[in-house]
C-alpha cells in the first residue's frame, strides 16, 4: 500500500519534467530548423539579439508565473510596462546625472503600487482577475497618456550610460539579458524554497484547501499581485533601455507575449503547477521562432497567429494531463476509500 | 411567465440603478452642451457603439453560461477581412456578407468546440483565439484598408431614415428583441441559465450541457459576425485588419454593467441594452467635455470595476448580510450556507464506490 501510495507523486513529477524536456525538444527542433534554413541563424550576434529579446519577457514573466499559479491572471503588464518605460525615460531626460539603480528603484515602486491595485482589486474586492486586470490595462494605459500629454522621449535625451545597458555584453551576454537571469533565478529560488513560495502553488491547487490549511490566501494572491507589478516597473526600465524612443502607446500587447511565454513553458493555466524554468523556456522558444521568421523573412502577421496557436495547444495539453491526473488522484482515493471500508467491515 | 417575474424582481433593481444612472448622465451631458437634447444627437447617440452592443449581446449569452469569450474582437476583425477579400474578388456583396457570417460563426464554433467537448477553460482558450485570429485577420488582408462596397450596402450599417433615424439602431433594438425572446422565452435560454448557476446539476437533470455550450459559442461568433460584417462595415465604410481592437472593455463593461454575473446564471439582454447607452452616452458626454480616448478609458474601466463591486455587494445581502472582512460571499460559500440549510447534495463518487 504505500508503495503505491507514491505513485501519484512521480507521476506528477514525470509529468512536470516531460514538459520541460518537451519544450527543450522542441527548442532543438527549432533550431535545427532554421540554421538549414537561415544562414546567419547560428552566428554569436543573432544569438545576442535573441537573448535581448528574451530578457524583457523573462523579467516580467517571473512575476506572471506567481500570478498564474495561483489560479489568476495579470493582464495589465503590458500597460505597466509602458508607463514605468515611460517615466524611466522622462526623469532620465529630465535628470541626466541621476544614478540608474535609483531610476529603477523609482520604477519598481511604481510598479510595485499598481501591482497592489490589482492585488486588492482581486483578492479583497473579488472582481475575476481577468475582469479585474483588463480593466487596470485600459486604466494604466490611460494614465500613461496622461502623464505623457503626447509627448515622447527620444533616445538622445537620454544619458549614453544607460543606453549602455542594452549595447553592452559583458562576457557575450547582454546586460539586459543579465539582469533577467538574476532575476529568473531569484524567482525560481523563491518558488522552490521558500515557504511563501511553496504557498502560491496550494492555493493554486486547491484554494479552499490552502485556506483550510491555514494559508493566509488573500495575502499572499496580493503578494504575487504586487511582485508582478514590481516585476513589470523593472521591465519597463529594461524596456526604456532597449527601446529608447519612448511614448505613451509603448509595449501595447507586450502582455500577450508575456503570457504566451508562460503557457507555452508548462505554468498550468488551471493554477498550481508550473516553474521559472519552464517560463524561460518558453519565452527563449517563443523569440527563438520569431527571430526564424524575420531571418526567413516572413510576414509579421504569421507570427501573430503561430503565437496565439501555440497558446491554444499548450492550453489543450495542460488540460489534457490535468485531467487524466485528476482521473487518477480520484482513482487512487476511490481505492483507499473503499479498502478503508472493508477493514471497517471486517 | 413565472419565469420572466422572478427575473424581473432578481434585476429589477439594477436595471432601475440604470436607468437612474442615464438621466444623470443625460443631465451632465445638457449642462456641457445646448446640443445634446435634439431628438437628432439623442437619436444618434448609440450609433457608433451599435456593433459593440451586438458584440455584447452575444457575449453575454457565453457568461450566463459561466463562460467568458475574450476572442470576439478578433472574430469581428477576421469576419470583416473575410467579406472584403471576397467582396474585392467580385463575389456579389450580400453572398460575401453571408461568407463573412459564416466564417465568424465557425471561428465561434472552434472555440465551442474546445471549451464544450474538451472542457478547457474558456478565458486561456479565447486569450489564445485571441491572438490567432487577430494574426489570422492580418495573414488574409495585410495592413492594407479596404472601402470600396456599394452604397446600398453601406445603408445597413451606417444610413439614416429620413435623415434623422439610424438603421442601426433599428438593427440593434431589433436583435435585442430577437436575442431577448431567445434568452428568456425558449427552452435553450432556460438551459444557459441552467448551466450556468450548476453545470453539474443541469448535467444530472438532462441538460444537454456539451451541446448548449458549443452553440452558445457559436452564437457569440455569430454576433460578432453581424456587428462587423454589417454594422462595423457599414458605420465606418471600410474594412481592417485591426478593426475592433480595443474595444475589448466597452464590449465587456456593457455585459458586466448590464447585470450579467459574471460568474454565470444571471442576466438580461435589457441590462445590457440600458447599460450599452449609458456606456455611450457617457463616452458622448466625456466628448462633449473634450476628454481623449484615453482618459475616457480610465472612467469606463473604473465603471467596470465598479459594476462588478456592486454587483458583489447586492448578492452578498441577498444572501443574508454582509462580511465585512471580505466585502461580500462567494458562490461557493453560498452553496456551502445552501448544504447547511439541508439542500441535498450530490453524492460523491467515493461513497458510491465504497458503498
Amino acid at each position: 500500500m504505500t508503495g503505491r501510495r507514491r505513485v501519484t507523486p512521480h507521476g506528477l513529477a514525470a509529468a512536470l519534467r516531460l514538459r520541460e524536456t518537451g519544450i527543450v525538444i522542441a527548442l532543438a527542433a527549432v533550431c535545427v530548423f532554421f540554421s538549414i534554413r537561415a544562414t546567419n541563424f547560428l552566428t554569436l550576434d543573432n544569438w545576442q539579439d535573441i537573448a535581448k529579446e528574451v530578457a524583457i519577457v523573462v523579467a516580467v514573466g517571473v512575476g506572471e508565473t506567481m500570478v498564474v499559479l495561483t489560479r489568476n491572471i495579470d493582464l495589465s503588464v503590458g500597460s505597466m510596462v509602458g508607463l514605468t518605460a515611460y517615466l524611466t525615460a522622462d526623469t532620465l531626460a529630465q535628470h541626466n546625472g541621476a544614478p540608474l539603480a535609483l531610476i529603477a528603484l523609482l520604477a519598481v515602486g511604481v510598479g510595485i503600487g499598481l501591482g497592489l491595485v490589482n492585488g486588492l482589486l482581486v483578492a479583497v474586492a473579488r472582481i475575476p482577475a481577468i475582469i479585474a486586470t483588463l480593466a487596470t490595462l485600459a486604466i494604466y494605459r490611460g494614465i500613461a497618456f496622461e502623464v505623457t500629454g503626447g509627448q515622447r522621449i527620444a533616445a538622445f535625451q537620454l544619458p549614453d550610460r544607460f543606453l549602455e545597458l542594452a549595447a553592452s555584453k559583458p562576457a557575450g551576454l547582454p546586460t539586459l539579458a543579465w539582469i533577467a537571469l538574476g532575476v529568473a533565478l531569484a524567482g525560481g529560488v523563491a518558488l522552490r524554497l521558500a515557504p511563501w513560495g511553496r504557498d502560491l502553488y496550494a492555493i493554486g491547487s486547491n484554494p479552499e484547501a490552502a485556506r483550510l490549511a491555514g494559508i493566509p490566501a488573500r495575502r499572499r494572491v496580493i503578494a504575487a499581485f504586487v511582485v508582478s507589478g514590481a516585476l513589470s516597473g523593472l521591465g519597463g526600465f529594461m524596456w526604456a533601455a532597449r527601446f529608447p524612443t519612448v511614448d505613451a502607446v509603448a509595449a501595447t500587447d507586450f502582455e500577450l507575449a508575456v503570457i504566451t511565454a508562460v503557457v507555452i513553458g508548462g505554468v498550468n493555466v488551471f493554477g498550481g503547477s508550473g516553474t521559472v524554468l519552464g517560463a524561460v523556456l518558453g519565452a527563449v522558444l517563443v523569440a527563438t521562432i520569431a527571430n526564424g521568421f524575420t531571418l526567413l523573412r516572413l510576414s509579421e502577421f504569421w507570427k501573430i497567429f503561430f503565437n496565439g496557436l501555440a497558446i491554444v495547444v499548450a492550453v489543450t495539453i495542460d488540460a489534457l494531463v490535468t485531467q487524466r491526473l485528476q482521473e487518477a488522484l480520484r482513482r487512487r482515493r476511490a481505492e483507499v476509500l473503499a479498502a478503508r471500508h472493508q477493514e471497517a467491515e471486517a | 411567465m413565472t419565469s420572466r417575474q422572478l427575473l424581473g424582481r432578481l434585476l429589477g433593481r439594477w436595471e432601475t440603478l440604470l436607468l437612474v444612472a442615464i438621466v444623470g448622465v443625460g443631465a451632465w451631458s445638457a449642462t456641457l452642451s445646448p446640443f445634446f437634447l435634439h431628438r437628432a444627437n439623442l437619436l444618434d447617440l448609440v450609433t457608433p457603439y451599435v456593433f459593440i452592443g451586438l458584440i455584447a449581446f452575444g457575449l453575454a449569452f457565453v457568461v450566463i453560461a459561466g463562460e467568458i469569450d475574450i476572442s470576439v474582437v478578433s472574430t469581428l476583425a477576421v469576419s470583416v477581412v473575410s467579406f472584403a477579400q471576397l467582396v474585392q474578388a467580385g463575389v456579389n456583396v450580400w453572398l460575401a456578407a453571408l461568407a463573412g457570417l459564416g466564417v465568424a460563426t465557425a471561428l465561434g464554433l472552434g472555440n465551442g468546440l474546445l471549451v464544450g467537448v474538451l472542457n478547457l477553460p474558456s478565458l486561456a482558450v479565447t486569450l489564445g483565439t485571441l491572438a490567432a485570429y487577430q494574426g489570422l485577420a492580418f495573414v488574409i488582408l495585410s495592413g492594407e484598408g479596404v472601402s470600396s462596397f456599394p452604397a446600398g450596402y453601406l445603408r445597413v450599417g451606417g444610413g439614416y431614415i429620413g435623415n434623422e433615424l439610424p438603421i442601426p439602431l433599428l438593427v440593434l433594438l431589433g436583435l435585442a428583441v430577437v436575442l431577448g425572446l431567445l434568452l428568456h422565452a425558449t427552452r435553450f435560454g432556460r438551459y444557459v441559465f441552467t448551466i450556468g448557476a450548476n453545470r453539474e446539476a443541469a448535467r444530472f437533470s438532462g441538460v444537454p450541457v456539451a451541446r448548449v455550450r458549443v452553440t452558445v459559442f457559436c452564437l457569440s461568433g455569430l454576433m460578432a459576425g453581424i456587428a462587423g460584417v454589417f454594422v462595423y462595415v457599414g458605420y465606418f465604410g471600410s474594412a481592417r485588419a485591426d478593426a475592433g481592437q480595443g474595444q475589448l472593455l466597452d464590449v465587456v463593461t456593457a455585459v458586466v454593467l448590464g447585470g450579467v454575473d459574471i460568474f454565470g446564471g444571471v442576466g438580461s439582454i435589457a441590462g445590457v441594452l440600458l447599460a450599452l447607452v449609458l456606456v455611450a452616452e457617457l463616452r458622448n458626454g466625456m466628448q462633449l467635455a473634450n476628454l481623449p480616448g484615453d482618459l475616457q478609458n480610465i472612467v469606463i474601466g473604473g465603471l467596470l470595476l465598479a459594476a462588478i463591486v456592486s454587483g458583489n455587494l447586492i448578492r452578498a445581502a441577498q444572501a443574508g448580510g454582509l462580511r465585512i472582512p471580505g466585502l461580500g460571499l462567494r458562490r461557493k460559500e453560498v452553496i456551502a450556507a445552501d448544504a447547511e440549510a439541508g439542500v441535498p447534495v450530490n453524492p460523491t463518487v467515493e461513497t458510491r464506490q465504497g458503498g
